[in-house]
């Protein structure tokens, strides 16, 4: 039965760090940008609910203006940064060191602006929880991997089903050709990054209502995330996301036989295995992007 | 004067360590932001050896050797493959690090870290005083900016700058590209072994938090500043950067602030340096 449990809490963190994972991805496959401060927008949009709720804000209201918050910053990350050094032909590595910059940036702000220390949501709610054949489930945690499930298959049809999921997906294979083609590689690629941020808020405030929040753990996170991203296969939203879950499976079973603190080695590890024997991940033949 | 020469020699100390990681991200092109991690196993391993009993010099030699092969092994995998991966390798090496040094308490100390640790002694000279000590500091960043500086000018020195530009070409040449890299993770891991040793006997105290991820875009920080690929922007970073604390120091902060205050400005440093001046102050174009 305790396995059964730690299976579940897996699938449900697995599902949180899935739409990190595939945020991570859709904005890296169409890029290129090792978008590092991605973590930081996470931090920001976590902390925009946290502050909105304990203003006496509904939840529902909350979450969908933190939603507004990663939409907006990260549009402005990808016009004001971004797109300002792409133009300069700034190298990849220029760009992720911007990156670091801006993640160092954001994490501190919310630091000085709301709190450097543990914040957790002041709402009754969140405590209650759901048994299921002897499985307990947090109210949180089954909200987590409800709505996660639909954003992902929601990006997933937006991608391959309306004009601008294919416009985007038009600029990630041939970006020369789509800026000849008037398809406007620059003002889409902000449109991604704020699609990409808008996601990625969603799992920021969830997670931060299950358990609490600190400004500086969302780097480990996003390393899970980009993990799963890598042994998913680049450029596949499915591979992310089921990923994501098998590697938050197995880091909640580990807690079984290794103590939790050890959990980051566990995924290191893991990432360790996958480039040494299966470098182009589980679910594509080859990269569309050099790595 | 005791204050600007403590001011010097951690200066010193992080020269060393932004020439460590000028050799693989300026001079190959790898990126690195792990440093602090490397150096914290350096700072480690002098402690630990030297609480033993262990003399001075043995102990900073211990910890060179063993810095070399934990920048290679933890390199390794990525050698080979170009890239992003070592992104995430790098930040990977620099988070286990930590974990490790938080949670391996019966070596480390965890959390409330290692104190108490003896002074510097060579031949019956102790280096106790920060006058002492700047002597000590000195002469290991002389001997690390020469090698530095020596390696740059050789034949290797070449080839580094080469792959760099196009491994490919390089591989096409016949040149032995993966043992060059390797090398290179060597000689990098070793200068922040020094680097690391120092700290440890200066301060006489560590803690995970003196080798954390902010630690490691410090360093970083210091070398996009003083700028990359040159010896001098290895040392102007460092002492430009090591004087931000204390300029933020003469404004009025509550204390609680005072940390999160001083990694902004590091943050925001690093974002005007890549959009407006890339190569830094003295260095080039990365």
């Amino acid at each position: 039965m305790l396995y059964l449990q730690l299976f579940v809490d897996g699938v449900v963190s697995g599902c949180a760090i899935g739409l990190v994972s595939i945020s991570f991805s859709y904005f890296y496959s169409v890029t290129g940008t090792f978008h590092v401060a991605h973590a930081g927008i996470y931090t920001l949009c976590g902390y925009v609910a946290w502050a909105l709720v304990a203003a006496g804000a509904p939840f529902i209201a909350a979450l969908m203006l933190a939603v507004l918050a990663g939409a907006l910053s990260g549009y402005a990350t990808q016009h004001v940064l971004y797109q300002r050094l792409a133009d300069r032909q700034a190298s990849p590595l220029v760009m992720m060191i911007a990156s670091i910059g801006l993640l160092t940036v954001l994490q501190n702000i919310v630091a000085i602006v709301f709190s450097p220390n543990i914040v957790q949501f002041d709402m009754p709610w969140r405590v209650g929880h759901l048994d299921i054949a002897g499985v307990t489930l947090s109210h949180p945690q089954a909200l987590i991997a409800l709505v996660s499930i639909v954003i992902f298959v929601g990006l997933t049809v937006f991608s391959a089903r309306t004009d601008l999921g294919k416009r985007i997906r038009a600029i990630a294979s041939n970006a020369e050709l789509a800026e000849i083609t008037r398809l406007d590689p620059k003002r889409v690629f902000a449109y991604v990054l704020a699609i990409s941020s808008a996601i990625v808020a969603v799992p920021a405030v969830l997670v931060g209502v299950d358990q609490a929040m600190q400004p500086y753990t969302s780097l480990i996170v996003l390393l899970t995330a980009v993990v799963a991203m890598i042994a998913g296969g680049i450029g596949s939203l499915p591979g992310a996301f089921g990923m994501s879950i098998v590697l938050a499976v197995i880091q909640s079973l580990s807690v079984a036989l290794i103590p939790g603190r050890w959990s980051i080695a566990a995924v290191f590890g893991i990432f360790i295995l996958f480039i040494l024997l299966k470098p182009e991940g589980l679910f594509r033949r080859r990269f569309s992007r050099a790595l | 004067m005791n204050f600007f020469l403590s001011f010097v020699i951690l200066a010193e100390i992080f020269s060393i360590a932004a020439l460590s990681t000028n050799l693989l991200m300026g001079i190959i092109g790898i990126f690195s932001v792990a440093q602090a991690a490397i150096m914290g196993i350096g700072a480690y391993t002098v402690a630990l050896l030297m609480m033993s009993g262990v003399p001075f010099f043995v102990a900073l030699l211990a910890a060179i050797v063993l810095c070399a092969a934990v920048n290679v092994i933890s390199s390794l995998p990525s050698l080979r493959l170009a890239g992003d991966y070592f992104i995430i390798t790098s930040f990977g090496t620099q988070l286990v690090a930590t974990a490790v040094f938080i949670n391996w308490q019966g070596l480390t100390g965890g959390a409330s870290g290692l104190f108490d640790i003896p002074l510097a002694t060579i031949g019956g000279w102790t280096f106790a005083t920060a006058r002492q000590f700047v002597l000590l500091s000195t002469l290991c960043l002389v001997a690390v900016a020469g090698s530095f500086w020596l390696l740059m000018r050789s034949p290797y020195g070449r080839l580094l700058h080469a792959i760099r530009q196009d491994e490919i070409a390089a591989v096409a040449a016949g040149r032995r590209v993966l043992r060059a890299k390797v090398g290179v993770a060597a000689v990098s891991g070793a200068y922040a072994g020094i680097a690391g040793g120092l700290y440890a006997t200066y301060i006489s105290f560590i803690d995970p938090t003196s080798f954390d991820i902010h630690v490691s875009v410090l360093v970083v920080t210091m070398l996009v500043v003083g700028g990359a690929r040159t010896l001098s922007g290895s040392i102007i970073g460092p002492f430009l950067l090591i004087a931000v604390p204390q300029l933020l120091a003469m404004i009025d902060l509550p204390s609680t602030l005072l940390g999160p205050m001083r990694q902004l400005v590091y943050g925001l440093i690093l974002i005007a340096f890549m959009v407006w001046r890339p190569q830094g102050i003295a260095g080039r174009r990365l």
